[in-house]
C-alpha cells in the first residue's frame, strides 16, 4: 500500500504508519498518524547548517549542539562519529559508558525504540548517558523516523526487522553526507552480521564491535571489556571449559504460556539458599511453603532473584530440605557426590492430568511432613543479572600465559555461581576486587559468561571493599550532578532564616511565609547519637495552666528546599535513603542542606515542620496541632549528655524540667505500647569503634541503650502515629504510611520445633501481644542471653516493614504489628529517609500550607515510589551491615581470642555458631570439627550432630541452642580472598 | 511501562509534533446538502466527523418548545468501528456520551442568537467516522463549521481544543495515544477573545500548572478558527462566483 504525504506547512509532512497487532487471536489494523519534520538538527558543533533550523522548546531553550568539531580519531586518523545499532546497546552498554571509548554517539530513534521495549534498564542507562555526557562522551538521539531526510517506508514483502536496519543505514549515511564538508566520518557499528554486510554494500562506513574496538588508539586498554559472545563465534574452541553434561532446554515460550494457563507450570522468583547455593526455593501463591529445587540441572542456569517458571517433579523426587552447607566457591563439580545422573527421563511422560494431581498431593504433603514437593525451572522468565562484584579465582588462570586466557571470576554474593571471563590481563586483575557483568549462558557451559567491566582495587584495601559492597548493594554512591546541586539555595552556608515573620522582603521571596509559626520562644532542644551532624529532630515540653503539657516534636523542613519535580527531588527520590557505613556516610540529599540548612543545629534559627500535642498527665493526647515553623533549638545533646542533665538534681532551669517532663511521658508511653503488645526484638548489632588518628577500626561494642534513647523514639513513635492518621483523612487513596504485616506461621515452625525439643518451650502466635509476651518467657535462668537468642531468631522470621500507599491495601491491613499500631508512617526524619520527604509534603498539603504535587496524589506514581524505596531500605541495611561485617573482620584480625557462642543451627556436615560479642556468626565444618568424618551422626528430628571430638575417643553431641566456647580467629580465604571469621570449637 | 517515549527529551512527541503543534485540520461545509440545513466534515488528525444541522424547525415535541428562544438539541452517534477494535454496543445511551451532549448544548447556547428564532428547534447531529483523542475539541468544530452553513446566527466562531500535561510540559491536540497516558483539559474558545465558552477538567492538574495549559490551549483555538475561517472564506469564494457565473 502505497500512503499519501502531505505537506502541511514549511518543513512539517504528515503520512500515516500503518501496522497490524495481533491480540487473542484476532488481527487489529492500526493506523497513527505520523508527522516528518525539516527541522531535526544534526546537533554537531562542526555544522553550520542546522544552527538555522532549530527550534526552542516548551521551555524556550533550544537544544544544545553536542557533537564535537573535533572528534575522537581512529587508528588511521579519520575523525568520526559513531552510529550505534541497537543490539550493541543491549550488549555492550558497559562499555558505552567506559570513559576511554566511544565519544560522539548517535543514536538513532528507531534503536532506542528497539532498546526500551527489549530491556528498559538500559535504557533508561542510555537515556542518563545521553543526559549526563555533555563534554566528555557527547552521546545524542537523532529522531531518523521524524526527520523528512532520513525517514523509510517499509517496502513490499519487508520485514520490520530489516526495515528497521535499513532506517540505521539511512541515518548513517545521512550523517555521512551532511558531515562531509566537514571533514567529519561517520561509522556504523553493529553486529547484525545482514545489517554489516549490507551496509558495507551500501558503501558506508560498517564495523562489528570487535572490529571497531581494534581500530581504536587504545583498542588494548578497551578490549577486556568486551562482551563474551563466544556462542556466536565457532562453538569448538576451549573445549576443556565445556564439559560433557548439558543443561536441560527451555520450554517455548507457547509451551510455558499454555502451561501457566492450565496450571501445571509456575511462576515465581527464585530464592537460593544461604547456605547451599544448589538449593533454590520458589514461593508459589498456591502453595503454603516455598517448592524446592535442588541441583545444578534442576535449577538449570537460575540466578538468584531470577523470575522463573517451574515444573513439579514426581513425588518420587520429593525431598526435605537439604542439611548439607555448600559454597559455590568450595564446590567443584568432580567430587560432587550429588550427581545429577538421576535426571528422570519419564517426567516429560506424565500428562497434564497427572500433573495436576500431583499438585494436589504437593499440598497436601507441605501440610503433613517434612518431605517438600521439589521442582525443576524450565524456563526463564527475567533475568536479574546486573553487575557483579568479585575476584579472579587464582586456581582458575595460568600464570605462565601472557595473552588472552578464560578465567572464573568467583563472586561475592555467595548465593552465585562462579562466571567465566575471558581476559588478558588475568595476572594483573589477579587479588584485585573487580566488576563483571554476565553476557549469556548457553546451554552447554556449566558456568555463565560474562565479561570485565573495571577494577576497583586491591582486595581488602578500605577503598576497594567499601565500593564493592555499595556496588553490590546496589548504592548510588556518585557525587551529586551539577544539576541537583543547582537546586539548592544560591546563598548556600549562609542562608539564615529571616529574622521577622512578616518581614515584606522576606515574604516577597516566600509568599507562605506568612503561614509559618514562630516558636523561636519555645525552650527546644535535640538528643541524637553522639556526632550526629544531620539533626532531622528536636522537641520541648511546656506545662500549660491546666496541668496538661504541651509538647512539640520539630523535624526538619526539608520540603522547603526540596520542591517536587527538581533534579534534586528526583535524585532524592531514586536514592531514598542514606546509607551509613561504618565509616562513611552516603547521603540522600546533598550535604549543604543534610548538616547544615535543614539540621537542626543549636542556637541558629531554622525552618521545621512541627506536631504540637497537648497531652495530659498519663500521656493521653487532649488535642493535636500540626504547622511549619521557624524554631531555634537550644541546646544538642548526646544521649548520655541528655541523661546526665536529667539525673544532675542541680538543675532546675525550665529547659532541664521539661526534659523531665518528657522523659516522664515517654515512660507511660512505651508502657502504653508495650500493653498494647509491642514488641521487643533484637539484632545482634554492633558498633566498630575507630582509632582517632589512624582511623584503623580498634574495637567492637554491642549497642548500649539509656532511657533517653526511648525518650526520644516515643515521641517520634508518637509524631509518626499522628501524622499517618492526619494523611490518610485528607488523602484516602495515595497516604504514605508503613505498614508491618503478622508473620506468618510457618515461619515460626521449624524455630518453635527447636524451642519445644530443646528447651520446652514455645512462641504463641495468635497475637503481638501473646508474641511478645511468650518471648518473655522463654528464659534459661542459667543463661540470661539465652532469650536474645530466642529474640533474634524470631526477628528473622518476622515479615519485613514496607512502605505502601493507603489505597493498595485495606485499612485492617495497615497495622504495625511490631509497634502494635494501627497506621504508621515515616515522618521524622526527612533528611535520610524519603518516605518522610513524601509524608511532609502530603501533611503539608493537609494543613492548607501548599498544594500536593500530583506525583504524590497518582496511585501509580506512589506505587513506584514505594517499590523503590522498599528496595533501597532494604538494600541499606545490608550495605550497612555489610561495612560491619568488613570492620569486625578487620578488629579480629588483630585480636584472635576465645568467645561465648551459641549453636543456631545443625547442619548434617556442620554447625552454625553465632558469636554475640562481635555479631558474627560462621558455619564450622564437620571436617573441622572431627578426624572421622564417617563417624559422625546427624539427627534431624533432634537438632542434634554428634561426632568424635578430635585426638580422642570421646563422642560429643552437639544441640541447636548450645552455649559453646569458640576461637574466633579471621582468616582470608585463599580462594575467594574474602575475610571471614573462622570459628574452631574448643 | 509504556512502550513509546510519550515526549522525548529532545522535545518530539510519538506522533513527531512538538509541544505546540496541533495535529492536520481538514473541514469543508456543505457537505450533506440535501440532508440537513448545514452540514460540515472535519479530519482534525485522524477524527473524521460529519455534522448535520437542521432548523431553526418547529419541534417535534410541543413541551421542548420555549416561547422565548429557540432550543438546540445534539445527538452524538459514535459508530462501532470509529475506534481501533470494533466496539460491541452503539454508544447511543451511553452516560459518557449523554454528557457530551449535554455539555455541547451548553456551551452553543450562549454564541447563538437563540433569541432569534424563538418556538423553534435547532437539531445537530454528529456521526463519528474514525475517534483519535481530542473528540470533544472536534465535536465543537464540527458543530461551529455546520451551524454557519446552516446560517444560523452566531456571535462568533467556537473552536475547541485539547490540552494534555506531561510532567511539566502542556502537550496541545493530544491523539489517542497520548490522551491515555496523561492528564488532559478541553476548551472551547469564543472567536479571537480569550472567553471560554466551555472549559472540562476531567482529570487531575496541579493548579499551578492550569494557566500555561490554557495559555497553549487558547493559542491553539485561535489558530484553528483561523484555518475554519479561511476554509469558510474559500467556500464563500466559490458560493460567489457560481452566483456571479450564473448571472
Amino acid at each position: 500500500m502505497v500512503l499519501q504525504r502531505k505537506r502541511l506547512s514549511d518543513g512539517l509532512t504528515v503520512t500515516q504508519k500503518v501496522f497490524v497487532r495481533s491480540r487473542n487471536g484476532g488481527a487489529t489494523k492500526i493506523v497513527r498518524e505520523h508527522y516528518l519534520r525539516a527541522d531535526i538538527p544534526c546537533l554537531s558543533r562542526a555544522c553550520k547548517q542546522c544552527v538555522n533550523i532549530v527550534v526552542p522548546n516548551a521551555k524556550n531553550e533550544l537544544p544544545t549542539f553536542v557533537l564535537s568539531e573535533q572528534p575522537n580519531k581512529l587508528i588511521d586518523g579519520k575523525r568520526h562519529y559513531v552510529v550505534l545499532d541497537a543490539n550493541i546497546v543491549l550488549q555492550a552498554i558497559d562499555l558505552l559508558e567506559n570513559p576511554a571509548c566511544f565519544g560522539d554517539v548517535i543514536i538513532p530513534q528507531i534503536a532506542l525504540d528497539e532498546i526500551r521495549n527489549k530491556s528498559y534498564p538500559i535504557y533508561t542507562r542510555l537515556r542518563t548517558l545521553c543526559r549526563d555526557s555533555g563534554d566528555t562522551k557527547r552521546f545524542i538521539v537523532f529522531h531518523n523516523e521524524f526527520s523528512e531526510e532520513t525517514f523509510v517506508e517499509r517496502e513490499q514483502g519487508e520485514s520490520i526487522n530489516d526495515r528497521n536496519d535499513r532506517a540505521i543505514r539511512k541515518t548513517c549515511s545521512w550523517y555521512a553526507q551532511h558531515l562531509k564538508p566537514y571533514g567529519v566520518e561517520a561509522v556504523l557499528v553493529t553486529n547484525d552480521r545482514r545489517n554489516l554486510e549490507l551496509a558495507v554494500e551500501e558503501g558506508l562506513l560498517a564495523k562489528s564491535l570487535a572490529d571497531y574496538v581494534n581500530l581504536l588508539p587504545n583498542s588494548e586498554d578497551v578490549k577486556d571489556a568486551l562482551p563474551n559472545l563466544e556462542t556466536y563465534k565457532s562453538r569448538d574452541q576451549d573445549l576443556d571449559a565445556r564439559s560433557e553434561f548439558k543443561f536441560p532446554d527451555y520450554y517455548s515460550t507457547a509451551r510455558v504460556m499454555g502451561g501457566i494457563k492450565s496450571g501445571v507450570l509456575y511462576q515465581g522468583t527464585v530464592q537460593i539458599s544461604e547456605y547451599n547455593f544448589l538449593e533454590g526455593s520458589v514461593s508459589l501463591p498456591n502453595f503454603s511453603k516455598p517448592v524446592l529445587i535442588l541441583g545444578q540441572k534442576n535449577l538449570n542456569r537460575a540466578f538468584n532473584a531470577d523470575q522463573v517458571v517451574v515444573e513439579l517433579l514426581p513425588q518420587s523426587e520429593w525431598k526435605a530440605p537439604s542439611t548439607v552447607a555448600l559454597d559455590s566457591e568450595h564446590f567443584d563439580v568432580n567430587d560432587n557426590p550429588e550427581g545429577d545422573e538421576d535426571q528422570p527421563k519419564e517426567s516429560d511422560a506424565i500428562s497434564d492430568k497427572q500433573r495436576r494431581l500431583l499438585v494436589q498431593d504437593a499440598i497436601r504433603t507441605q501440610k503433613s511432613g517434612r518431605t517438600q514437593p521439589t521442582a525443576r525451572v524450565v524456563s526463564i522468565a527475567r533475568r536479574s543479572w546486573r553487575q557483579y562484584v568479585g575476584q579472579i579465582a587464582p586456581n582458575s588462570i595460568d600464570m605462565q600465559s601472557g595473552g588472552t586466557q578464560n578465567a572464573f571470576v568467583i563472586l561475592m554474593d555467595k548465593c552465585l555461581p562462579k562466571i567465566r571471563i575471558r581476559t588478558r590481563r588475568a595476572k594483573e586483575l589477579l587479588n584485585k576486587r573487580i566488576v563483571v557483568v554476565v553476557d549469556s549462558w548457553p546451554d552447554t557451559y556449566k558456568y555463565p559468561l560474562g565479561h570485565f567491566v573495571r577494577e576497583l582495587g586491591e582486595v581488602e584495601s578500605v577503598e576497594a571493599e567499601t565500593e564493592a559492597l555499595l556496588l553490590e548493594h546496589d548504592v548510588e554512591y556518585r557525587p551529586f550532578s551539577k544539576k541537583v546541586l543547582e537546586c539548592l539555595p544560591a546563598e548556600g552556608d549562609n542562608w539564615t532564616a529571616p529574622e521577622s515573620l512578616s518581614d515584606a522582603e522576606a515574604i516577597a521571596k516566600d509568599p507562605l511565609l506568612t503561614k509559618r509559626r514562630d516558636l523561636r520562644d519555645k525552650l527546644i532542644c535535640s538528643i541524637d547519637p553522639p556526632g550526629c551532624v544531620d539533626i532531622d529532630d528536636a522537641l520541648h515540653a511546656k506545662l500549660l495552666p491546666n496541668g496538661h503539657w504541651e509538647v512539640g516534636v520539630h523535624i526538619a523542613d526539608v520540603t522547603h528546599f526540596v520542591k517536587p519535580n527538581t533534579p534534586l527531588d528526583d535524585e532524592g527520590a531514586a536514592r531514598s535513603t542514606s546509607v551509613y557505613l561504618v565509616d562513611k556516610r552516603i547521603d540522600m540529599l546533598p550535604m549543604l542542606l543534610g548538616t547544615n540548612l535543614c539540621s537542626l543545629k543549636p542556637y541558629v534559627d531554622r525552618f521545621a515542620f512541627s506536631v504540637l500535642w497537648e497531652l495530659d498527665e498519663d500521656a493521653n493526647i487532649v488535642n493535636v496541632d500540626f504547622t511549619k515553623s521557624v524554631i531555634k533549638s537550644r541546646e544538642a545533646f548526646s544521649y548520655e549528655q541528655a541523661q546526665l542533665r536529667i539525673d544532675d538534681v542541680n538543675k532546675t532551669d525550665e529547659l532541664t524540667q521539661g526534659m523531665r517532663a518528657l522523659l516522664k511521658l515517654s515512660i507511660k508511653l512505651k508502657q502504653q505500647r508495650l500493653d498494647a503488645g509491642a514488641l521487643n526484638l533484637a539484632s545482634p548489632e554492633v558498633k566498630v569503634h575507630m582509632d582517632s588518628e589512624t582511623s584503623d577500626p580498634s574495637e567492637v561494642e554491642v549497642k548500649k541503650l539509656v532511657a533517653t534513647n526511648s525518650l526520644v523514639e516515643e515521641f517520634m513513635l508518637l509524631a509518626n502515629q499522628s501524622v499517618a492518621r492526619k494523611i490518610y483523612e485528607a488523602f484516602p487513596q495515595t497516604a504514605m504510611l508503613r505498614r508491618h504485616a503478622a508473620p506468618p506461621a510457618t515461619n515460626f515452625e521449624s524455630l518453635n520445633e527447636m524451642l519445644q525439643l530443646r528447651k520446652g518451650m514455645s512462641i504463641s502466635l495468635e497475637s503481638s501481644k501473646a508474641l511478645a509476651a511468650s518471648l518473655d518467657r522463654c528464659i534459661d535462668p542459667a543463661d540470661p542471653y539465652f532469650n536474645t537468642l530466642v529474640r533474634i531468631a524470631s526477628t528473622r522470621c518476622m515479615m519485613a516493614a514496607q512502605y505502601f500507599y493507603s489505597g493498595a491495601y485495606s485499612y485492617a491491613d495497615y497495622r504495625h504489628y511490631g509497634l502494635a499500631v494501627g497506621i504508621y508512617t515515616h515522618f521524622t526524619s526527612p533528611i535520610r529517609r524519603f518516605c518522610d520527604v513524601i509524608a511532609h509534603r502530603q501533611l503539608a498539603a493537609a494543613i492548607g500550607y501548599e498544594p500536593l504535587d500530583l506525583n504524590h496524589r497518582d496511585k501509580n506514581k506512589m506505587e513506584q515510589l514505594c517499590r523503590n524505596m522498599n528496595k533501597r531500605h532494604r538494600n541499606a541495611q545490608f550495605a550497612g551491615r555489610a561495612s560491619i561485617e568488613y570492620y569486625v573482620g578487620q578488629v579480629m584480625r588483630n585480636n584472635e581470642s576465645e568467645e561465648t557462642g551459641y549453636v543456631i543451627r545443625v547442619f548434617h556436615n556442620g554447625v552454625v555458631v553465632l558469636v554475640p560479642k562481635f555479631g558474627v556468626e560462621g558455619l564450622i565444618r564437620l571436617e573441622n570439627l572431627t578426624d572421622d568424618e564417617q563417624s559422625a551422626e546427624f539427627k534431624a528430628e533432634e537438632f542434634k550432630l554428634s561426632f568424635k571430638v578430635k585426638g580422642m575417643e570421646k563422642k560429643r553431641d552437639i544441640h541447636v541452642f548450645e552455649k559453646v566456647s569458640v576461637q574466633v580467629r579471621s582468616v582470608l580465604d585463599p580462594v575467594t580472598s574474602k575475610r571471614k571469621a573462622q570459628l574452631i570449637l574448643v | 511501562m509504556s512502550r513509546l517515549e510519550i515526549y522525548s527529551p529532545e522535545g518530539l512527541r510519538v506522533d513527531g509534533r512538538r509541544w505546540n503543534e496541533l495535529r492536520r485540520l481538514e473541514c469543508s461545509i456543505n457537505t450533506h446538502t440535501s440532508a440537513s440545513d448545514g452540514s460540515s466534515y472535519l479530519e482534525q488528525g485522524n477524527n473524521k466527523i460529519i455534522t448535520l444541522v437542521n432548523g431553526p424547525q418547529e419541534p417535534k415535541l410541543r413541551s421542548q418548545m420555549s416561547i422565548q428562544k429557540a432550543t438546540i438539541s445534539v445527538a452524538i452517534n459514535i459508530t462501532r468501528f470509529s475506534k481501533m477494535e470494533r466496539s460491541k454496543t452503539s454508544h447511543r445511551n451511553e452516560r459518557r456520551v449523554l454528557e457530551m451532549q449535554t455539555a455541547l448544548v451548553r456551551t452553543f447556547e450562549k454564541n447563538v442568537q437563540l433569541h432569534l428564532y424563538p418556538r423553534t428547534q435547532i437539531d445537530i447531529q454528529i456521526h463519528v467516522l474514525q475517534q483519535d483523542g481530542g473528540l470533544m475539541g472536534s465535536l465543537i468544530n464540527g458543530i461551529t463549521l455546520a451551524l454557519i452553513d446552516a446560517g444560523i446566527a452566531m456571535y462568533d466562531y467556537i473552536s475547541g481544543v485539547s490540552v494534555g500535561l506531561y510532567d511539566t510540559t502542556p502537550l496541545l491536540d493530544l491523539n489517542s495515544v497520548e490522551e491515555s497516558s496523561m492528564s488532559s483539559v478541553t476548551l472551547g474558545v469564543v472567536g479571537k477573545s480569550e472567553k471560554l465558552s466551555l472549559l472540562l477538567v476531567e482529570d487531575k492538574i496541579p493548579l499551578d500548572r492550569m494557566e500555561s495549559v490554557l495559555a497553549i490551549g487558547i493559542a491553539g483555538s485561535h489558530r484553528i478558527r483561523e484555518l475554519m475561517d479561511r476554509e469558510l472564506r474559500k467556500h464563500g469564494r466559490k458560493r460567489l462566483s457560481n452566483v456571479s457565473s450564473n448571472n
